[in-house]
């Protein structure tokens, strides 16, 4: 009895003692915040670092918060620092509203329709599960996932101990069974970090042995300059060495994520476009209903994949206990004539530049254009899209450096995208901590995409192991993990192209000339299991109008296309959905006779 | 003095007007175009202009028509609402009237184009 | 496997020039249409002023097509609509093109090509404009498609950025159908429309035209809402303190062409960095072999009856094509001149008169064009305006100037004498 009192004494010490350092820390880092943001105030509650107080610079606001990460990674700063300065629009939300999804009680609502909720949704079908995925944008992939560069990351940044870092390796070599299922070509190009510095290649080979032995990155190889301008000519004649990644690549981000969300669908999943999640209802610690702009939902289980928006869910929900701090990035794209520029991805590296984002640099993407960027720049605003000058030159200055003949003149494009950290820097992935039929996939940034597929796997999990705690939930026997894309007419040999043709005389009809796309493609999209008639849709699923004009050429015949298979006047096609109609009725003064 | 600039042709010459009403002193035209624009312009300016009708077939819903010739440039826009109210039921081509004198303007409103019969 | 002397790609007014032309010497021609209907961009083009050169009349776009389409058609050649060209590769002697319609693939053995595919308008992208991506950002060309052909608004109240032809018209065009036009905003200090134009679009309409000034920034999620101008200084930079917010509901870009050469790129045939058109000799045949280029396709044109007449030079001499070995004289634009055309002399060509076509790089009032060989001037014309928006035309002959393989001719223009 007494050793055992004795031991439980231990433990009680052991927690005091812990407890104190703790409340010890918290003091050092307030008079620390003191100093450097007087009145701002950190205290910890509820195993989360709340940060309070009023700032009217935002960069000061993610400097304080990113100031009171704690060393225990379960422990997550939460802003409540009042940002002073001009705020952030409130969320856009479909302006059309109906009843279609009221009342329904799907197993698993998926929230938000990026690159995570997809993948989930898709590992979700695997299972006889109701699962509904809501995205209140017209399209899938319409934030982050749509608006980055497509690299599949080889995980050399990051140091064990990370969820990111954990599955990036296991995401990484999912692509190409992945893609190869989800017909979305993948290329493994590979990457190349370079240096200008030979007096670092000391450094950087400890760094990659590192990254070999104790973190699992297993192919990571310094390369002498040489053999880097053999693999990539047109690279900057001053590189020294570089480190090469072998297992990085790139994927059309869009195209994998509308690719799995319409396999999902194939295996009998749901996706409802233009819904937004609007409130919650939390009874006992459990969310008993959701409203959305078409009505209440009754989910079982609500699984958080929100994007910028996740941490406005989890207050939702009451489970709020991480912040996230938008972080802007814009690139590039230029025509695929500059698509010899290199083969692969390749980035300067300079030690004195940190920043927030990885690879970047210039990339192949797998439609054959070079991409440069992105940057990265905080930002209170969530859905600020709108390019500016500062962000393509911060790009194009880096990047002439890693190659020379890089020039602006090539662009044919450029767009913003806005990524959702956490303070922490790392991924949220687990259930609630109050509210215990929700799921947290949250914080996704940079390398998201190369993990989706990987962190997708153990969100369905989670999920499916709430559910047979109430339930017998059984495989879903016709889950088919092949989705075919529609045909790509130009890349197929003439006799084939020829036989597609006298089937279905549309594939004869080039509609863009730049990507050589035809009529019977696009028309093969607005049949495809997720519609989306709109220009920029299609313009996302077959690429007319990605091409060197823009769609000056092909956007009134792809316009004219959707009206005819919709069955709606012209003057209701849109760019984008919602209110972004092209056009303002007939000419004539509109009247008809 | 006035200028103007001279809208017949695409050599667009600066023409130099001195006086007023019908004596007037015209210089700078490189033809003869240039004159009769220019005395046409300082007492009863008159345009050409080209729009398109409303018709009845579903492949081509405009045809492109213009004004037989000039019409008093005052006189646009009341030509334009003559033109927005006519649709077009038969597959007429080029030169074909639409509109026989516009407006009392003596112009016709005739097709510019066959895509109706092709 | 189909059979001709002369393959013509695209059937605008180059095209069906070059193909009359083809035909009236007696060449197998077959021309090869994209779009449904012949015509190019022509059937979009329904305001008048074509022809004036040509015909002596003021006829619209689809008026001017049509002339030479009923010749086109006359004649029988043959065309094939509704085809697109996705591959060329060479075949002894000559080209295999592989065609895709909607009956299937088809190929052609032909002896020469003749690029007549038009040019391209620059994007908003292209000129830099930042901000949001709503609906609402047109070229003008785009614009015009959907009112002419459409019958469609795509605006109620827009600005137009770039005083090119196209926006001038359109300018006048939205107008005439009720829209408004805020204003035309100029980046260069004169406008690169026709003077006239100017004058029958913005000026008859009440039409503001803004010199040096551009628009900077797109607002607007969903639709275009507003856009932001400034003044630009000498550098081409904006003004800050200029900045203006314009509520609109569009932009209109007319901001230049650039000539479509991407088949000529295919085929590696080397590009005039000044025209972004193929380099050709005085018989319009590009520096490879038995393809020759017109039209827009080779430079940006300001009148169709030039168009015209390249297609007729290119489809003249195609049709008398042999294989032979080219020696070349060169022709550069020197002082003042922006670009030339044909940028080559062939001198084994019994044909040495060449029609020259040329551009000033700036206004220039009272001054002449020389002709320098080896240095020596050998022929000047004198002008009293020369425009960068107006395309010049000369026809030079070159037999009397001794011209040896190498020899460099170039074009300048002298200042201040007439």
């Amino acid at each position: 009895m007494l050793k055992r009192a004795k031991k439980s004494d231990k433990i009680i010490l052991t927690v005091i003692i812990f407890w104190c350092v703790r409340k010890m820390n918290i003091k050092k880092l307030q008079k620390r915040l003191d100093e450097k943001f007087p009145g701002i105030k950190v205290r910890e509650e509820d195993g989360c670092r709340f940060v309070t107080g009023e700032l009217d610079d935002w960069d000061k606001i993610v400097k304080a918060c990113s100031m009171c990460v704690s060393k225990d990674k379960n422990v997550h700063v939460v802003n409540d620092i009042v940002f002073t300065g001009k705020a952030d629009a409130p969320m856009r939300v479909p302006a059309q509203t109906d009843n279609t999804l009221d009342g329904k009680r799907p197993d698993v609502l998926v929230i938000g329709g990026g690159i995570s909720g997809a993948t989930i949704l898709r590992e979700l079908s695997r299972w006889n599960v109701d699962a509904l995925l809501v995205e209140k944008e017209a399209d899938l992939a319409m934030h982050a996932s749509g608006r980055n560069d497509g690299e599949i990351h080889p995980g050399v940044d990051l140091a064990k101990g990370s969820l990111k870092q954990h599955y990036v390796l296991l995401g990484n070599q999912m692509f190409p069974a992945l893609s190869d299922a989800l017909d979305v070509p993948f290329d493994r190009c590979g990457q190349y970090a370079c240096f200008t510095q030979n007096a670092l290649k000391g450094f950087v080979t400890l760094y990659a042995l590192k990254r070999k032995y104790i973190d699992g990155c297993k192919e990571t190889y310094i390369i002498s300059g040489k053999k880097l301008r053999k693999k990539e000519p047109n690279l900057n004649k001053e590189f020294k060495f570089a480190l090469y990644n072998p297992t990085a690549g790139c994927i059309c981000p869009y195209g994998l994520t509308i690719a799995c969300a319409e396999n999902a669908v194939q295996n009998g999943a749901e996706v409802s476009l233009n819904t937004a999640v609007l409130g919650m209802t939390v009874e006992n610690g459990k969310i008993t209903s959701v409203q959305t702009n078409k009505g209440t939902l009754y989910p079982h289980i609500v699984i958080n994949a929100a994007g910028v928006f996740s941490e406005e869910i989890a207050k939702m929900a009451k489970d709020r206990f991480y912040s996230i701090h938008p972080r802007r990035g814009t690139n590039s794209i230029l025509d695929k004539k500059a698509g010899k520029l290199l083969g692969s991805i390749a980035s300067v590296k300079q030690l004195e530049l940190h920043t927030h984002t990885k690879g970047g640099g210039l990339l192949h993407t797998a439609h054959g254009n070079i991409l440069a960027g992105p940057d990265a720049v905080e930002t209170n605003e969530k859905e600020n899209f709108a390019t500016t000058p500062t962000s393509i030159n911060t790009v194009f200055t880096k990047q002439k450096v890693t190659a020379p003949d890089l020039t602006e003149r090539d662009i044919i494009t450029y767009f913003t995208g806005v990524r959702a950290p956490d303070f922490e820097e790392d991924f949220v992935i687990e259930k609630g901590r109050k509210t215990k039929n929700l799921i947290h996939c949250a914080a996704i940034q940079s390398p998201g995409l190369t993990t989706a597929p990987a962190v997708a796997r153990d969100v369905a999990r989670m999920a499916i192991d709430i559910l047979q705690a109430e339930k017998l939930v059984l495989r879903n026997e016709k889950f088919t993990p092949v989705r075919k894309a529609p045909p790509r007419l130009a890349e197929m040999p003439v006799s084939q192209r020829n036989r597609m043709i006298k089937e279905n005389p549309d594939y004869g009809e080039i509609v863009c000339r730049c990507e050589e796309i035809s009529k019977g493609e696009i028309i093969d999209t607005l049949n495809a299991p997720i519609c989306v008639p709109t220009v920029d849709g299609i313009k996302k699923r077959v690429r007319p109008g990605m091409g060197r004009c823009q769609g000056g050429f092909c956007s009134p015949l792809v316009a004219q296309i959707i009206a005819e298979h919709q069955g709606i006047p012209l003057e209701e096609v849109t760019k984008s959905g919602d209110k972004a109609f092209l056009l303002f009725g007939k000419t004539k003064g509109g009247e008809e006779l | 003095m006035k200028e103007l600039v001279c809208i017949v042709c695409p050599n667009g010459c600066t023409l130099h007007i001195e006086g007023e009403g019908k004596n007037i002193k015209i210089s700078g035209q490189k033809c003869r175009k240039g004159l009769t624009f220019a005395q046409n312009e300082m007492t009863n300016p008159m345009r050409s202009i080209c729009s398109t009708v409303r018709t009845a077939f579903r492949d081509v819903p405009v045809l492109p028509v213009k004004v037989s010739c000039e019409i008093p440039k005052d006189k646009i826009f009341e030509v334009m609402q003559a033109i927005n109210r006519v649709t077009v039921q038969e597959r007429i081509g080029t030169g074909d009237i639409i509109i026989k004198n516009v407006c009392g303007t003596a112009a016709d409103i005739i097709a510019t184009s066959n895509i109706l019969k092709e | 496997m189909i059979k001709a002397d002369v393959t013509i790609i695209g059937g605008g007014p180059a095209g069906l020039a070059a193909a009359i032309e083809a035909d009236k010497n007696g060449a197998k021609v077959l021309l090869i249409e994209r779009e449904a209907r012949l015509g190019g961009i022509l059937k979009q083009c329904i305001h008048d002023g074509f022809g004036l050169v040509r015909f002596g009349e003021r006829l619209t776009g689809p008026e001017y097509a049509e002339r030479f389409m009923q010749e086109f058609n006359e004649r029988n050649i043959e065309a094939k609509t509704l085809t697109f060209v996705t591959q060329i590769d060479r075949t002894g002697e000559g080209y295999t093109l592989t065609l895709v319609s909607r009956d299937g693939m088809h190929k052609v053995l032909t002896k020469t090509i003749i690029l007549a595919t038009g040019c391209r308008e620059r994007t908003a992208k292209q000129v830099f404009i930042h901000g949001t991506r709503p609906a609402g950002v047109f070229t003008a060309g785009t614009a015009q498609n959907f009112v002419n052909l459409c019958g469609v608004m795509p605006t109620q109240k827009c600005v137009i950025l770039g005083s090119g032809d196209i926006g001038l018209i359109m300018a006048r065009r939205l107008t005439l159908e009720g829209a408004k036009v805020l204003g035309v905003y100029e980046l260069q200090p004169t406008p690169s429309g026709l003077t006239r134009n100017i004058h029958q679009c913005l000026h008859d309409y009440n039409i503001p035209l803004y010199l040096s000034h551009t628009v900077t920034r797109v607002f607007g999620h969903d639709r275009l809402t507003a856009v932001e101008v400034a003044q630009v200084d000498e550098n081409k930079k904006p003004i800050d303190s200029t900045r203006q917010i314009i509520e609109c509901d569009s932009l209109i870009l007319s901001v230049g062409l650039i000539p479509e050469n991407e088949l000529a790129e295919t085929l590696d045939i080397k590009i005039d960095p000044n025209t972004k058109g193929p380099v050709c000799d005085q018989n319009l045949q590009t520096m490879l072999k038995g393809v020759y280029s017109c039209g827009n396709a080779l430079h940006v044109n300001d009148l169709v009856d030039f168009v015209s007449e390249s297609g007729e030079t290119a489809g003249r001499n195609a049709a008398a094509w042999t294989p032979k070995k080219r020696l070349f004289a060169s022709l550069f634009p020197g002082d003042g001149v922006a670009y030339v055309v044909p940028q080559k002399m062939d001198l084994t060509d019994e044909n040495q008169k060449a029609i020259v076509y040329f551009r000033s790089k700036k206004v220039f009032t009272k001054s002449s064009l020389q002709v320098i060989v080896n240095g020596v001037s050998v022929y000047e014309k004198k002008y009293n305006h020369l425009r960068p928006p107006e395309m010049e035309r000369i026809e030079i002959d070159f037999a009397g100037f001794d011209l040896k393989a190498g020899d460099t001719v170039t074009l300048k223009i002298k200042e201040g004498e007439a």
